[in-house]
This record gives C-alpha cells, sequence and structure tokens, in this order.
C-alpha cells in the first residue's frame, strides 16, 4: 500500500544487457506514456563497477580504479526488481527523457552521472550499490 | 489435538471470508498480476498457496515488505486456493484489490 518505485530507489535490472547490473531510479511514469503505454522509469545505471581498493595502493592505481561506466536508459517495471536500498544521488537536472533523444546529448548525461557516482564511491557510501550483484 | 481443531475452524473461515471477496470485491489471480498490484500499491493482501516455489516466495514477499502489505501463506496447495476462489483452475498466488463486503483485511495479516 506503500508506493516503493521512486526516485533514489535502488533497483536491479533484470532483462536485457544491462541483466544483474544495479540501478538507481531517477524518474518514475506510473501510468506510461503514449510511446511506452505502460509503467516505467528511467534508471541511471552502473555498466562497469568500480574495481576493489586496497590500501596498499598508490594514488594513481586509486584514481584508476575508482573508475564508474554508467548507463542511462527507460526500463519497464516488469523488468526490473526493486531492493530496500536508496541511494540519494541528485540525478534530477542532468538525467531526464530528453536526454535520451541524441547520442550527444545522453553522452554528456553520462558523463555527469559518472562524476556524480565516482564521488560518491569515494566517499565509502552506499558501498552495496557499487559492488558488483554475484550470480 | 485442541491445536488441530483450532486450524481447521480458522481455515474454514479464511475458505468462507475468500468466497465472500469473490462474491463482492476485486482480486486478481496469479503471479503476474500479483507484482503488478503490488507495484502500482493497489494490493490490500496477498495469499500464497503452500507448494509455491521458494524462489517465488520469497520474492512476493521481498514485494510485500516494500510495499507493507500482509502476506497470508495459505493453508493448502495451488489446487486447494483454486477451489476456495470457486475456480476451475490451480491459483498459486493472489491479491485482494478491494475486500467488498468481507473483513477477511481486518482479521489475517495478524497471522502470517
Amino acid at each position: 500500500m506503500v508506493k516503493f518505485l521512486k526516485p533514489n530507489k535502488a533497483v536491479i535490472v533484470l532483462q536485457g544487457r544491462y541483466a544483474g547490473r544495479k540501478a538507481v531510479i531517477v524518474k518514475s511514469f506510473e501510468e506510461g506514456s503514449r510511446d511506452r503505454p505502460y509503467g516505467h522509469c528511467l534508471v541511471a545505471g552502473i555498466k562497469k563497477y568500480p574495481s576493489k581498493v586496497i590500501r596498499k595502493d598508490s594514488a594513481k592505481k586509486t584514481a584508476k580504479k575508482s573508475r564508474v561506466k554508467c548507463f542511462i536508459k527507460l526500463v519497464n517495471y516488469q523488468h526490473l526488481m526493486p531492493t530496500r536500498y536508496t541511494l540519494d544521488v541528485d540525478l534530477k537536472d542532468v538525467v531526464s527523457v530528453d536526454a535520451l533523444q541524441t547520442k550527444d546529448k545522453k553522452v554528456a548525461a553520462c558523463k555527469a552521472t559518472k562524476q556524480r557516482f565516482e564521488e560518491r564511491f569515494k566517499t565509502g557510501k552506499n558501498r552495496w550499490f557499487f559492488t558488483k550483484l554475484r550470480f | 489435538m485442541v491445536a488441530a481443531k483450532k486450524t481447521k475452524k480458522t481455515h474454514e473461515s479464511i475458505n468462507n471470508r475468500l468466497a465472500l471477496v469473490m462474491k463482492s470485491g476485486k482480486y486478481t489471480l496469479g503471479y503476474k498480476t500479483v507484482l503488478k498490484s503490488l507495484r502500482n500499491s493497489k494490493g490490500k493482501l496477498i495469499i500464497i498457496a503452500n507448494n509455491c516455489p521458494p524462489l517465488r516466495k520469497s520474492e512476493i514477499e521481498y514485494y510485500a515488505m516494500l510495499c507493507k502489505v500482509g502476506v497470508h501463506h495459505y493453508n493448502g496447495n495451488n489446487v486447494d486456493l483454486g477451489t476456495a476462489c470457486g475456480k476451475y483452475f490451480r491459483v498459486c498466488c493472489l491479491s485482494i484489490i478491494d475486500p467488498g463486503d468481507s473483513d477477511i483485511i481486518k482479521s489475517m495479516p495478524g497471522d502470517h
């Protein structure tokens, strides 16, 4: 009775090229839209997880290992598994549906989310979100 | 022996309440629609048969936990649950959207 597919919810993508990847809901379209007459949401997820960083690593190596590669996608609710975790990263201004229209807008949006994700990873919070799901 | 008698009586009362929901309320039958009703937060009570595959059972319970909706584990398999709903097919899980005249929502969620 409580809506849980809200922005900032961490979800796992179940189908498609990004199956098994963790993502965060940026905007949800409960009733669908004209092009997509089903419930769907705009997610920003991790294409390539950051590697494990150990204390022994030099600064250059840490920087290289903390890189995150992102994706932005519109996904059907049926192809998502919601989790109890949330990730409060402000992506609303950066990620939007019109960012998906052209390739260069999408690349720019991905770059901006990459920055936000990387700085969140470096603080050490939301550790679950940045670890790969083993299956 | 007292415990066995008590479960038989409550089991029949669940069946009665379910019959009343079928007659006067709104419900959906089946795994896909149960998940849909949980996603758009229309479901008020979920009933799962006892021979539901454990992965599916865990998944429905997880969604219900996120949604804060009660789950009732029906004391019978999908054949029995289908019969209790008055249908001639098997029902593994069902979601009650509007109980109608029944008090199933008020009396069931205490038990799991």
